[in-house]
């Protein structure tokens, strides 16, 4: 045993939570004094994103499932409670057609948000069980066209959505520090549900199906109970996601949306807590590096043409190299632990040599 | 409702489907891999015919022909940069890397291109109908039929009496033993991979002249259509793709004259909810078909 | 012929081979024995190069084959027949036997190599036509041997052909096995019916999770017997076919 300091048991137990906790509400404290409120909204959208993809892990990481829908629980979060939380008038104003009960109700917007929750909670548990039913290649393309059947509904349906048009009018609720708490909070969860007895029972279903339902693993059940709760914590920061941005339109819960996210989590590595956090933070930062490029080059005038899509290749060519160099991600499915970087002593499955030969 | 139009129109249909789930079905057959990136390989022989149509001299039968070699030598390249390096890596890391080529192929079109669509010029018999009886039809469905028609003749023989074909049914079936024949890994993906390619070529060429214009996003129609129509008719052979492109295409016919004029905008969804149901009563799909789910490593 | 040095191979964290030597001579027939689990097929997969080794060599007939492609060792001339016979199941005893000859066919050969194997096993000339998953276990068996045979292997490692047969089956197959050697293939054979297997062979290893315990003669094995026992039946799971 490597001798550190010995923490206490609580600590111990969360070690991982609270290493990535206190780096990131200390540089929150940090850019909040000193930053300027650019920095600071990338950071509070970093907060955001966070929460959704540690939600995508929640699921993703513990199942080994793709969930495509990942993206629509988000937005069924952000429609919910943005109509939840508007004032009649401004929905009245931004969305015509709107169900006059809809237009009515008004709630304060922290409910909204658990609500928003709540909404996309139950839409997973309603069509979630078939669909957990399915494995491999049938799963992954029906949860695919599950997200367009999402899609088509959200473009469609403009007595609540407002169509493929803009809904817009919400009011701006989530600051940085609500971001934070969000983060902190659906951190600590998604930690604890991955060492729960769900989380643990969904892993092993992952690492070996058969061999899950021999020990008498309701397979479907578990990972039913994953899907869900994925949705609930999606849809809550969907709704902190929309109270962020005040409008937005169906394409921001589609499939270059939902390859972002996907992108933040396998360069992380899906299968770690630890891995969603890094993850989220190096694609966060590389794409507002990149955007800023793009906008430079576009505005400098350098080039006759607009280099729109440029972030898109470089983040398509950067999730593969990493693939390549590290199949599981940067962290590799390991949680950063106390004592730090105790289990990188010993490089264990990367020189493995019984490797499946090509 | 069921004349002869509608019987020439909804077999040309699913001969296009057909040909469009089989190309995806080469690839997942042998690698286990769903290629999102399929649709782009459709895309980029459509904007080969653009560049090619607009920009140069050459004429339109020698166009068509390069699209769809274009689609084949695209398909290929991804396979060797991109998806051989995760090959043996895991299932989630082939797929997530299937999508990312997906997003780079999109995005250098739009870059390099632009992202509002283009007009791709097609020879005028594309376009014309002709008349059959009662039946006024595109004389295009009729190419299609005949086009598919002599694509499954012709691989059906090279799947049936050439070593290669037996070599990619054999590493469909058990790709370890496969190469324990002496069988290259590589030389059967990278043909699965070319057959993918031109399938997907010669599907681009009706599919972009249905509106004679091509743009960054044309892939994703054809990509779904893919998919579903193969879940349907059964990922694990190839008879299963065919039968499921000609259940997808009747499907879609009989729904676009059945539903109502104010719910025909949800006819995607309302095809996919059919399908997804239907999978939970049979998630083999229609044809069962024969091969494992073995990953290949 | 095949000289094994320090081979160690790993599964990810686990290690299943720790350096084992071995060595297969021109025109014998040994055999590989151990309960489930020992490293048998390990090394076998090694050798064909399926899975790559980590440390130590594989020599064949003087050369360095650890780590090439199984193409490669293939057309050096090691053939292996998989557990569980692994036979196309949707192509015909045809196409399975023309597959076997992928990477040595010649026209006018391969006409005599079929007459040959239908010689071997009169059974796959009545089936040539038929899909090879139509075929009964000990019939499969035969056509993944013959299979094997098709690339005219100096080498022929076969992997637990007796796995699932009938009592007939099985002395069929081992008889034929003794017959190749006496027509001059060397063979390595993998076996859990190490009693059978013990029989017909020249030398045996004896391979304990990993490493080689013993090695030597029929005899020589036979006179240890109670120390093979507890290995044999020591980690029996009960569902193997270890007597001895």
């Amino acid at each position: 045993m490597r001798q550190g300091i010995q923490a206490p048991g609580w600590l111990a137990k969360r070690s991982t939570v609270w290493i990535l906790l206190v780096p990131m509400v200390a540089v929150a404290g940090l850019l909040q004094l000193f930053a300027s409120s650019l920095v600071v909204d990338i950071y509070t959208q970093f907060c955001v994103n966070l929460m959704i993809v540690l939600a995508l892990q929640a699921f993703m990481g513990n199942s080994g499932i793709l969930p495509f829908t990942h993206v629509g629980w988000m937005g069924i979060g952000a429609y919910a409670s943005g109509i939840l939380s508007m004032a009649p008038m401004v929905k009245s104003l931004g969305v015509p057609n709107m169900y006059p009960v809809l237009v009515a109700v008004q709630v304060p917007i922290p409910v909204a948000i658990v609500l928003g929750g709540v909404v996309a909670a139950l839409v997973a548990a309603l069509i979630g069980w078939p669909l957990m039913r399915l494995s491999n290649a049938v799963g992954v393309i029906t949860l695919f066209a599950t997200l367009i059947v999402m899609h088509v509904v959200m473009t469609q349906w403009d007595n609540v959505t407002n169509g493929p048009r803009t809904f817009f009018g919400l009011q701006k609720f989530t600051t940085l520090w609500i971001a934070v708490i969000g983060a902190a909070i659906v951190l600590y969860v998604v930690h604890w549900y991955r060492e729960s007895s769900p989380g643990l029972r969904l892993r092993a279903s992952r690492d070996d199906r058969y061999a899950a339902m021999a020990v008498g693993i309701n397979v479907v059940q578990v990972r039913y109970i994953g899907f869900v709760f994925s949705a609930l914590l999606a849809g809550m920061a969907g709704g902190l996601w929309a109270h962020l941005i005040t409008s937005f339109s169906p394409k921001a819960f589609y499939i270059l949306e939902m390859f972002v996210l996907l992108a933040m989590l396998v360069i992380g590595g899906q299968g770690s807590v630890s891995g969603a956090f890094l993850g989220t933070a190096i694609v966060t930062a590389a794409r507002q590096f990149l955007l800023q490029v793009e906008a430079g080059i576009n505005n400098s005038g350098a080039l006759t043409l607009e280099v729109f899509g440029l972030t898109d290749i470089v983040m398509a060519i950067f999730m593969v190299v990493v693939l390549i160099w590290r199949p599981n991600g940067i962290v590799g499915g390991r949680e950063f632990t106390w004592p730090l970087f105790r289990r990188r002593m010993k490089p264990a499955a990367d020189g493995a040599t019984g490797s499946q030969q090509t | 409702m069921i004349d002869l139009e509608f019987m020439i129109n909804t077999v040309s249909l699913g001969s296009l489907y057909a040909l469009l789930s089989l190309g995806l079905v080469f690839v997942y057959g042998i690698l286990k891999l769903v290629n999102f990136a399929y649709g782009e390989y459709l895309m980029v022989a459509g904007y080969a015919m653009y560049v090619l149509g607009t920009f140069t001299g050459v004429p339109w039968y020698a166009t068509l022909v390069l699209a769809v070699l274009t689609a084949a030598l695209v398909s290929y390249l991804t396979e060797l940069v991109a998806f051989r390096p995760v090959r043996t890596k895991s299932l989630t890391a082939m797929l997530v890397t299937s999508f990312a080529v997906s997003v780079f192929l999109q995005n250098v079109v739009l870059i390099t291109i632009s992202s509002r669509s283009r007009a791709v010029r097609f020879p005028s018999f594309f376009s014309q109908t002709i008349t059959l009886g009662d039946a006024t039809v595109p004389l295009r469905n009729l190419m299609i039929i005949a086009i598919t028609i002599i694509l499954l003749t012709a691989l059906t023989l090279v799947m049936k009496k050439t070593v290669l074909g037996m070599a990619m049914r054999a590493a469909a079936d058990r790709f370890t033993t496969t190469r324990l024949m002496g069988v290259p890994a590589n030389l059967v993906i990278s043909a699965a991979f070319l057959i993918s390619g031109t399938l997907a070529g010669v599907v681009s060429i009706f599919w972009v002249s249905r509106s004679a214009s091509v743009d960054p996003l044309i892939g994703m129609a054809p990509l779904l259509i893919a998919f579903i129509a193969t879940v349907m008719g059964g990922m694990h052979s190839l008879v299963g793709a065919v039968i499921g492109g000609f259940v997808y295409g009747l499907l879609f016919n009989v729904l676009s004259i059945t539903l109502p004029a104010s719910l025909i905008s949800y006819r995607d969804a309302f095809m996919f909810v059919i399908v997804i149901l239907f999978l939970l009563f049979r998630p083999e799909g229609i044809w069962k078909g024969g091969y494992t789910e073995e990953r290949v490593g | 012929m095949l000289t094994i040095e320090n081979l160690t191979a790993s599964y990810g964290a686990i290690t299943a081979l720790h350096g084992i030597s071995l060595e297969v001579g021109e025109g014998e027939l040994v055999a590989l024995l151990g309960s489930n689990g020992a490293g048998k097929s390990t090394t076998l997969k090694s050798i064909c190069g399926l899975l790559r080794p980590g440390q130590g060599t594989i020599r064949f007939l003087g050369e360095d084959i650890a780590g090439r492609a199984p193409e490669v060792i293939l057309k050096k001339g090691i053939s292996m027949v998989p557990e569980g016979r692994e036979i196309f199941g949707g192509l015909t005893v045809e196409e399975n036997l023309r597959l076997g000859a992928f990477t040595s066919y010649q026209r006018d050969r391969y006409r005599t190599d079929l007459d040959e194997m239908f010689a071997l096993f009169p059974i796959l000339k009545e089936r040539f036509t038929q899909a090879g998953g139509l075929l009964s276990g000990g019939e499969q068996q035969m056509l993944a041997i013959a299979r094997a045979l098709m690339s005219h292997p100096k080498l022929l490692m076969l992997d637990e052909p007796s796995l699932g047969l009938s009592p007939t089956m099985t002395d069929s197959i081992f008889e034929l096995i003794s017959d190749l050697r006496d027509r001059g293939t060397t063979i390595l054979l993998v076996e859990q019916n190490a009693e059978r297997a013990l029989e017909i062979v020249d030398r045996a290893y004896l391979l304990t999770t990993g490493s080689i315990e013993f090695s030597g003669t029929p005899d020589e094995l036979k006179r240890r017997v109670d120390i093979a026992s507890v290995y044999f039946g020591g980690e029996d799971d009960g569902t193997c076919e270890v007597r001895l």
